[in-house]
């Protein structure tokens, strides 16, 4: 009990990061959760347009205009140069287009006005392009053939609102799915630099130089002030974990009641347990109190940085992923994109899913054996 | 004195290991991560070859509009090319789409048919092509509708039926041809990379973390905080040429960490920061100031223990790169758009929005407005260190 309640003082100091880093997943985690109507429809994608007409909103400008409008969001800023042109490169819009004074005039004049646009150059711009390039041709044609301007209008209108049936076979509900891996992506951060910082910092504290010599000359055995510090350690990862798991019930909502959900939910355990076993290696490595900062930073972030927590994996170049292999984490994150795509739960599909939970178990043990083989080196040692 | 009082300063800052760690490796080792995870995401952002499926039945072997343009956008000689296109049976193309294969089928019955497995960016692009030609269908049919009516009405003189079918026929392939250039100019500037904001954030963040050099250079100076202050404070050297030499001990070393950090990201990680260099240099000088000022106010301000101080110095820090958009690229522009006044007291923000104009706008204005705003921090934050650094009397301590 009382190694127990000393852990808990010490806890009780290192409260302040573990806050912060849960700070950091319930903001991020509900920053990037913003719903939108699940469709079993299809849905097209629009692109952010930004609109500067320097014409009067008359003839072909207003039609163009309301064209783009039904066909995309369009984006209002202040208006001048610079604040459309901070929204291009933050990419609040995607397409920029300047409509030329005089545009509907000279264009029933044939004089072919030029339209000048911004673009960044990502697929939501070229979808744009498309959009407004096809625009310009169908008027073009038409101008040559219909004379009024009101026919001229209402042909390409007729022509531009023809549809084609789209019809949509997956029914698997991917936006909450994708929501439920954004999050648990996320938790990978919080998990390993919670359980690395608290973990190292309350080794560090029982292994002080005093503190050690009182433990050892005790009358407890060795093995069981081990096992109580095993046991106390872990008890902090399962209540981070358990507090986790219930952010995401709030957060992500009622698809975490799905067998997905209890998938989601098993992964971030076996991996929970795989970062303790990261933090008690760490915690026999690292001596100093002090350092328990920065490798808390470069561990967590670099794991979580390359292995796409923060950033999705398929925007990863594939070097990186290779090298990431060879951290737990990306097996971790792995499981959540693979659950996200799983339609039917069966054996057959739970395979590779259960592969990857046995590849952080592998990781568990191997650090479990290099923590041993080095604590007991160092016993011998002092 | 002063030269004596610097020479040590340097040395018992640049022997502090924790302290070089976060001041030069650590934005090293966090720019390497950016790095490796950020510079593939604009390349991921644009228009890919999309891989899509065509179920070759009868009305698609008849269709000349469909057969034609799906041959053209899927020729790997067009520079335009759209897709990677399979040619398939019905069975063959569901079976592609389960397996993730391909984004989408078409299928051309009565009217062309597209089946995809979600809503997303390529299967609207291939709505969007598919709409495109069925379009141009009813372009076709409309333009020869009107103008078999202007012959009618006699508008066109014409002799046989089969003259006027061939007349009509090339003038609409003319007017379609003629008219296929949409008369648009790009006018967007080349440099348009935003994850260089991310980088970016990071030289502020190095340039305000310096700011724990020169507080840890001040402490040694002051007698509450160690046995060292209060033998500094006893003697005889008068106060400023002390603080003086400390300050910009840790200023030099503050220096030496930016432009290794400069050289790393220039040289290892390609970042981009416009051209003009001398700008450049200003540009970080003026940061590092800024920060260094920002670590003597926080020094001589609070009266508690070391870790207090750093903590404070680290959660501006961390929270004014936060704004600035280190977290999220998006969060500087959210935040200059609705709270403008917020980023405007921001140093860190004032660093990576000078950078960021450097790099994006041609005219220096913001720069410089930017460069003045960073002034006016470190000599208000200098300003408050000398007034309550001044005439310091202590009972007991």
């Amino acid at each position: 009990m009382i190694i127990f309640k000393t852990f808990l003082k010490v806890l009780n100091k290192c409260k302040a990061p573990i806050i912060m880093y849960t700070v950091f997943l319930i903001f991020f985690g509900g920053f990037n959760m913003k719903t939108s109507d699940n469709s079993i429809n299809f849905v097209a994608s629009k692109p952010d347009i930004l609109i500067v007409n320097q014409d009067k909103e008359e003839g072909i400008t207003k039609n163009l205009i309301e064209y783009i409008e039904n066909n995309s969001n369009i984006i209002d800023v202040e208006d001048n140069e610079e604040a459309r042109n901070d929204a291009l490169f933050y990419r609040d819009v995607n397409y920029i287009i300047y409509i030329p004074e005089n545009f509907n005039k000279d264009f029933l004049e044939n004089k072919n006005p030029k339209i000048d646009i911004k673009s960044t150059g990502d697929y939501q711009s070229s979808l744009a392009e498309m959009m407004l390039e096809r625009y310009l041709k169908v008027a073009k044609i038409y101008k040559d053939v219909y004379s009024s301007e009101t026919e001229l209008i209402e042909k390409i209108n007729d022509t531009l609102s023809k549809e084609v049936k789209i019809t949509i076979t997956s029914k698997l509900d991917t936006n909450k799915l994708d929501k439920a891996a954004f999050f648990y992506n996320f938790t990978n951060y919080c998990i390993l630099a919670g359980c690395i910082y608290v973990i190292c910092l309350i080794l560090s504290s029982f292994k002080r130089e005093n503190i050690n010599k009182r433990t050892i000359i005790s009358s407890m055995n060795y093995k069981e002030y081990n096992r109580k510090l095993l046991i106390s350690n872990s008890l902090f990862a399962i209540v981070l974990w358990v507090f986790y798991v219930l952010l995401s019930f709030v957060l992500v909502g009622d698809i975490m009641f799905t067998s997905h959900g209890i998938i989601y939910i098993i992964n971030s355990f076996i991996f929970t347990m795989c970062a303790v076993t990261i933090a008690f290696l760490l915690g026999t490595l690292i001596a100093n109190k002090n350092a328990v900062n920065g490798i808390v930073n470069v561990i967590a972030l670099g794991s979580s940085f390359l292995c796409g927590a923060f950033v999705p994996v398929e925007m990863l170049p594939d070097t990186i992923l290779k090298v990431a292999h060879i951290l737990p984490s990306y097996w971790f994150i792995k499981t959540n994109e693979e659950i996200k795509t799983l339609e039917i739960l069966d054996f057959e599909t739970l395979k590779p899913i259960i592969m990857n939970m046995g590849m952080i178990v592998i990781f568990s043990i191997l650090f479990v054996i290099i923590t041993n083989i080095l604590s007991s080196r160092k016993r011998k040692i002092s | 004195m002063f030269i004596h009082n610097l020479n040590y300063s340097l040395k018992t800052l640049l022997k502090n290991k924790i302290l070089i760690f976060w001041t030069f490796a650590f934005p090293i080792i966090l720019g390497t991560f950016f790095k490796m995870a950020f510079s593939n995401i604009e390349n991921s952002e644009k228009l890919d070859i999309i891989d899509i499926a065509i179920i070759e039945n009868d009305e698609f072997k008849n269709s000349d509009v469909f057969k034609e343009s799906f041959k053209t956008l899927s020729d790997e000689s067009n520079k335009d090319r759209l897709f990677n296109t399979k040619y398939v049976d019905e069975e063959k193309a569901k079976e592609m789409l389960k397996n993730d294969e391909i984004t989408g089928y078409l299928i051309l019955e009565d009217e062309p048919k597209i089946i995809v497995n979600t809503s997303g960016i390529n299967e609207t692009i291939l709505n969007y092509v598919v709409e495109e030609i069925a379009q141009s269908e009813t372009i076709m049919q409309n333009i020869a509708q009107k103008k078999i009516q202007d012959a009618i009405s006699g508008t066109i003189q014409f002799n046989s039926y089969d003259v006027l079918y061939d007349n009509i026929y090339n003038e609409v392939t003319n007017i379609i041809k003629e008219n296929s250039e949409a008369n648009i100019e790009d006018i967007s500037n080349s440099n348009l990379s935003y994850t260089m904001i991310e980088f970016y954030t990071l030289i502020a963040m190095a340039c305000l973390y310096g700011g724990i050099l020169g507080m840890v250079a001040i402490n040694q100076n002051l007698p509450n905080m160690s046995n060292n202050g209060k033998r500094v404070a006893m003697s005889p050297t008068p106060k400023y040429k002390v603080v003086f030499s400390s300050v910009l001990a840790s200023y030099i070393i503050q220096l030496i960490g930016i432009a290794l950090l400069f050289v790393y990201t220039i040289f290892v990680l390609d970042v981009d920061y416009g051209t003009n260099l001398s700008l450049i240099i200003l540009l970080a000088v003026v940061g590092c100031l800024a920060g260094l000022s920002l670590g003597v106010a926080v020094a001589t301000i609070f009266k508690a223990n070391d870790n207090f101080k750093t903590g404070i110095v680290i959660s501006f820090t961390m929270f004014g790169c936060f704004l600035s958009g280190m977290m999220g690229i998006t969060m500087k522009y959210i935040v200059d758009k609705n709270i403008p006044i917020l980023n405007k007291l921001n140093p860190a923000s004032m660093i990576t929005d000078g950078f960021y104009s450097l790099y994006y706008y041609d005219t220096l204005d913001r720069y410089y407005f930017n460069i003045i705003s960073l002034l006016i921090f470190a000599f208000v934050m200098i300003g408050i260190s000398t007034i309550s650094l001044r005439r310091q009397k202590y009972d007991n301590i």
